[in-house]
């Protein structure tokens, strides 16, 4: 058995331990919910830190156990340099939100039993290298999520963006799975492996039309699900309801697997598609980086802030897509990771607040800072890595998508150093003056802070890691762009000829716009750094 | 040897800083100790450095480290350990030990004296980055760690409402600046495949025309990381307001260092500005305009303007501050002109002087209780002597009065002006007037005349641990003229030398120089000598006005602003609000033939029809892709 295999049942094990113990044993619930996912973080540590690129592509500690072999199902997981990331990354939030759940007073057992399940959800989601169980562990997290939100959220408006969101989410993974499974069937591997299909279209490219059809249902339907500008209403407002822990793994891990799906499969499955799509993902990132970030600007609500910034980050990830470069991809990758450290952290550290009753209006806030040394440092740090500071993660893999993006898209490029230099500096600062800075507001009068180590772990680890791989980037991104560069070579050997010359002739006069019109027309190098292009311009 | 002490050089204030925010915070006189422990080593070392490498002008670049390495883009973090970095280092450490020390005294009764000092120690470790780095992507990482830093440093009283919105002013506004730095890091990147300022200088060397059309742009892009850093004009205003930061803060940030940061990276990228200039063909009508002539002038119009505005404040701080910024423009402008080892030795002794000016007015502010209106301060020579002595120095030196070190610097300031173009010269010469007009106006105000408030009246002489950085400021101030620091950038920057030969200009521009004292001094003397009031206030009018509500221009961009960013962050948050999230739902309707009975329920506000309704829309739209 793999480890990966234990790390995604720890928690699902956990959950159904706890299935058997009675609520008013709160103390033997928070144990083992909190020793589970801390085990699984372990476990996922350790392998993320044993992980070597340099011992060639592929996946490892893979396992393949046959399921439904008529339909050719089964159970395969395995990881390389992207996903181990992001399995780190959600385990560790995972265990953050964990600890954080300790403000959960009432029906605390079903609350860690879903918490556990979307946990192991996410994780399974993560290290599945066969569609079937890749979408079925997705379905497993997002179930519990709208549970949760809907019997522990917060706010008057309650139902109403359960049900939203409920809507909103089940509709994207409904057209992604629409998607996929066209997928399927035109590959013609009758397999759901991943691998498979992957060889199969190598040897027998799909159509440039079925191709067409199937990514831009893929495109929007993880694209719903991870909030692309115009289908992003649901997310401020859903993480403003959402329980603590919920908007943390949600917002941090689950959200990624749109976008994980995304660069795992439609890039390297449909590389045709990919390519003709690539200007709209990047012409719609505006409206995250841009949009999103003028509309967090006018929030009156510290969530909704944190909620739209979210939004907007994920532009800078579907721009590093876009680019379809080495460069940009490892960037958004990057990104993709540090946000989740980044988002479970913001919205830990507001639930605090909101949990002991709080408004999170910005005018009833003010002077936190002062009175609630460690929750308001803890906040300036994440608002701070929020606007791309140096010395955090975020930074990292934002440069890294804005270099790669550049030979592309340079236009788009300028708005996304705007977005993330100017508009995310502005409403990260306004909303820090004004809940951190100032006179003490008197809805805050003798609001304790998070003291012992205990009560800021959920944090600090948090912390630690976006510090960790924002001073130390190359644990991250020598682990990653390996498997990107391999990804994007397969995508390159895929590209029929016939479709590289049409999209040539298509986009001849806008080269500079057209990554992969310039590139693929002399089958050049996908991943070539951008000086080879611009001499050869 | 070099390797590990440039190392050790960069590393002991940041070692100071972790300790201090993660162990010692609570402990006031630990977190001193570190704080000042690791400046003062980091001080001993590049003295060390210096001393060891003394008589040898190309000090090999140390080692590196790679940072990240993805594809094309390679980042190192390496060291530059040349004069220019050589003499900063000095600076920074130097000034910046006298600073932390003065801090002492000025900071003790602060109860997050630990917080204050773990903030000094990562600004310095964040100015030293930008001093050593060694390519663009390392210079940018520092550069907005300065960035941060100083916001820190400047909300250090977040609580008070004036600081908290003068560190955001200050933090964005360099982001502005940032913004187009950074593009232009990614604009040269992308030609040369390099970030390293070794290599791009040598490839262009090998071909100067490299950059093609986008050469003067890509110098203006990095120019506009100098605009904000520096505070030149129009992204000076932060500079001003961020007077509300401890009075040691602004002696630290606004004069010796981070300031001094924008033209410090002019001077490590002249090699970009020194290429010959082309425009893209939009940019034609400016042919023949070279992007150093663009600096210059930005430069000139800043020292002129500050300058005005200076003569009209009546804030000892802003004074100050307005004072820094019109210096700060002589530098560019000197820079632009030609003249990068005039400006590098004018920014070396600005930082003695105007280091020592505001530790002097840190002085005043803490005897007279934290009084800054100069109207509401008088009669401290006789209470404050030793300020007083050192504040005159520092005014002497700032006005250019010789023998003292601010003669010698601005001097080659002026000459590279003469010698290039004479308007930009009057210009200069003009701002030499208005300096010593505007510092006599403060001297005579707040040292000379009796006590004009009861505070100023109750002050005496500040303890001697911040007297004695005031001390050794002041022998800075004195001598730093007569140390060669000129003659060692015009040795490094191959054109000091060409400016030397010229005797008789320089005889001119010795007696314009002390003539502009003189026409500044007099003026001072006979209006503030003893004056009770300001009599500029009724004498200039509207003018006056104009010069002291800063020429308007913080209303002009908060008039700007809420035209664009403001409105149409308004316009996305409605469309949000009302299409996207709510609106939309109906207009997907219109196509189906329930449009009349689909409107009426929509109009009921019950939310599940609303959502029922998207969930159709949608499933329609999705049939219409799939066909």
């Amino acid at each position: 058995m793999s480890v990966l295999t234990t790390i995604i049942m720890l928690p699902l094990i956990g959950a159904l331990t706890l299935l058997f113990v009675p609520s008013r044993h709160k103390t033997v619930v928070r144990m083992i919910a909190c020793s589970v996912t801390f085990l699984s973080m372990l476990l996922a540590a350790l392998t993320f830190f044993e992980f070597n690129a340099s011992d060639g592509a592929g996946y490892r500690n893979e396992q393949i156990t046959p399921w439904v072999e008529s339909l050719g199902i089964q159970y395969h997981v395995g990881v390389d340099g992207i996903n181990i990331a992001l399995m780190l990354m959600a385990a560790v939030v995972g265990y953050s939100a964990t600890l954080v759940a300790k403000s959960i007073t009432t029906r605390s057992k079903e609350f860690h039993v879903l918490l556990l399940i979307m946990i192991g959800g996410v994780l399974g989601a993560f290290a599945s290298l066969d569609l079937f169980f890749f979408y079925f562990f997705h379905e497993l997290a997002l179930i519990p999520t709208f549970i949760m939100i809907g019997f522990w959220g917060r706010g008057e408006n309650r139902n109403y963006i359960t049900f939203k969101v409920t809507l909103y989410l089940s509709l994207g993974a409904l057209i992604a799975l629409v998607g996929l499974v066209m997928l399927y069937v035109k590959a013609g591997a009758g397999s759901f492996d991943i691998v498979e299909i992957t060889k199969a279209v190598q040897a027998n490219p799909i159509s440039l039309a079925d191709q067409n059809m199937i990514f831009p249902l893929l495109l929007f339907g993880f694209g719903i699900l991870v909030s692309l500008w115009p289908f992003h209403t649901w997310a401020p407002m859903g993480y403003g309801a959402a329980p603590t822990a919920t908007a943390m793994v949600h917002a941090g891990a689950l959200k990624k697997f749109g976008l994980y799906g995304l660069i795992r499969i439609a890039l390297p499955i449909l590389p045709d598609a990919a390519a003709y799509w690539a200007h709209i993902i990047a012409w719609l990132c505006l409206g995250n980086l841009l949009y999103c970030g003028w509309v967090a600007m006018r929030q009156k609500n510290l969530n909704l802030v944190i909620g739209n910034s979210s939004v907007a980050h994920m532009g800078f990830v579907f721009l590093g897509i876009s680019s379809l470069s080495l460069i940009g991809v490892t960037g958004a990758i990057t990104v993709m990771v540090a946000h989740g450290f980044l988002a479970a952290l913001t919205f830990g550290l507001t639930g605090y607040l909101a949990d002991r009753g709080k408004s999170l209006e910005l005018d009833q806030m003010g002077g936190i800072l002062k009175s609630m040394p460690a929750i308001g440092s803890f906040l300036v740090l994440a608002l701070m890595a929020g606007c791309g500071l140096p010395g955090f993660a975020n930074f990292v893999g934002e440069a890294m998508v804005l270099f790669g993006s550049w030979s592309s898209f340079s236009m788009i490029t300028i708005f996304g150093v705007w977005a993330g230099l100017v508009i995310g500096a502005v409403y990260m600062l306004r909303a820090l003056r004004r809940a951190l800075h100032g006179p003490l507001a008197s809805n805050y009068e003798g609001v304790a802070d998070a003291s012992g180590i205990g009560a800021k772990a959920p944090y600090l680890i948090l912390i630690v890691f976006l510090t960790l791989f924002g001073v130390f980037p190359r644990m991250l991104t020598d682990k990653i762009s390996p498997a990107v560069e391999s990804s994007l070579d397969l995508m390159k050997s895929t590209t029929s000829l016939t479709v590289a010359e049409k999209l040539n002739t298509d986009s001849a006069d806008q080269t500079s716009e057209a990554p992969l019109a310039a590139e693929s027309n002399s089958r050049g190098n996908l991943a070539e750094s951008p000086q080879l292009e611009s001499t050869q311009g | 040897m070099n390797a590990f002490l440039s190392w050790s050089i960069l590393l002991a204030p940041i070692t100071a800083a972790v300790l201090i925010g993660l162990f010692t915070k609570q402990n006031s006189k630990l977190s001193s100790k570190l704080s000042i422990g690791a400046i003062g080593f980091s001080f001993l070392m590049t003295l060390l450095l210096a001393a060891v490498n003394s008589g040898t002008p190309e000090i090999p670049v140390t080692s590196s480290v790679t940072w990240l390495e993805v594809g094309g883009l390679k980042v190192e973090l390496g060291m530059i350990i040349d004069p220019l970095s050589m003499m900063m280092l000095l600076v920074v450490t130097g000034v910046g030990t006298a600073i932390h020390i003065f801090s002492l005294g000025y900071m003790k009764d602060d109860p997050s004296l630990g917080r204050y000092f773990g903030f000094l120690s990562l600004f310095t470790f964040s100015m030293l980055g930008i001093v050593l780095a060694s390519n663009f992507f390392q210079m940018f990482i520092f550069w907005e760690l300065v960035g941060v830093s100083s916001y820190l440093l400047i909300g250090f009283w977040f609580e008070r409402k004036p600081a908290a919105a003068a560190c955001q002013k200050a933090f964005i506004v360099n982001r502005l600046g940032d913004f187009g730095f950074l593009i232009g890091i990614i604009l040269i990147w992308s030609i040369t495949g390099s970030l390293d300022f070794g290599e791009i200088s040598g490839a262009f060397t090998e071909n100067p025309a490299l950059l093609g059309a986008s050469t003067a742009i890509a110098g203006l892009l990095i120019f506009c990381g100098v605009l904000g850093k520096s505070a030149q004009f129009p992204l000076h205003v932060w500079l001003p307001d961020a007077m509300e930061g401890p009075t040691p803060v602004s002696a630290l940030i606004h004069a010796a260092t981070m300031v001094a940061a924008g033209v410090y990276l002019l001077c490590r990228t002249l090699f970009l500005f020194e290429l010959p200039t082309s425009w893209p063909e939009d940019f034609a009508w400016l042919n023949g305009v070279s992007s150093l002539h663009i600096v210059a002038l930005i430069g000139a119009i800043t020292s002129i303007m500050a300058a005005l505005i200076a003569t009209r404040q009546d804030d000892i701080k802003r004074i100050l501050a307005y004072s820094t910024l019109s210096q700060l423009g002589y530098m560019v402008m000197a820079v632009g002109l030609g003249g990068a080892a005039a400006g590098m030795f004018h920014l070396t002794t600005h930082a003695f002087f105007k280091a020592l000016l505001f530790l002097g007015a840190g002085s005043v502010i803490y005897a007279a209780h934290h009084e800054q209106d100069i109207w509401k301060l008088g009669g401290l020579r006789k209470k404050m002597p030793v300020t007083f002595w050192t504040f005159l120095i520092g005014t002497l030196a700032l006005c250019g009065a010789p023998p003292f070190s601010g003669f010698y610097s601005k001097e080659e300031v002026l000459l590279a002006a003469y010698q290039s173009n004479v308007v930009l010269f009057v210009l200069a010469a003009i701002t030499a007037v208005l300096t010593t007009f505007y510092m006599f106006r403060l001297v005579f105000v707040a040292f000379g005349g009796s006590a004009k408030s009861e505070s100023a009246d109750h002050a005496h002489e500040s303890p001697s641990v911040m007297t004695t950085p005031l001390v050794f400021l002041a022998v800075l101030s004195v001598v730093g003229g007569w140390l060669g620091i000129g003659g060692y950038f015009g040795h490094f920057f191959d054109h000091g030398a060409v400016h030397h030969g010229h005797h008789e200009n320089q005889t001119v521009v010795m007696f314009i120089g002390i003539g502009a004292i003189i026409f500044g001094f007099f003026p001072a003397f006979f209006m503030y000598h003893g004056a009770e009031s300001d009599p500029l206030k009724k004498g200039l009018g509207g003018i006056g006005e104009f010069l002291k509500n800063r020429m308007l221009i913080d209303e002009a961009y908060q008039w700007f602003i809420s035209r664009t960013h403001e409105a149409l962050a308004r316009l996305a948050d409605w469309i949000d609000r009302w299409i996207l999230a709510g609106f939309l739902v109906k207009g997907i309707q219109f196509t189906g033939e329930f449009t009349g009975r689909a409107l009426r329920l929509a109009q009921t506000g019950n939310t599940q029809t609303y959502a029922l309704l998207f969930g159709l829309g949608l499933a329609v739209a999705l049939f219409v892709i799939l066909l």
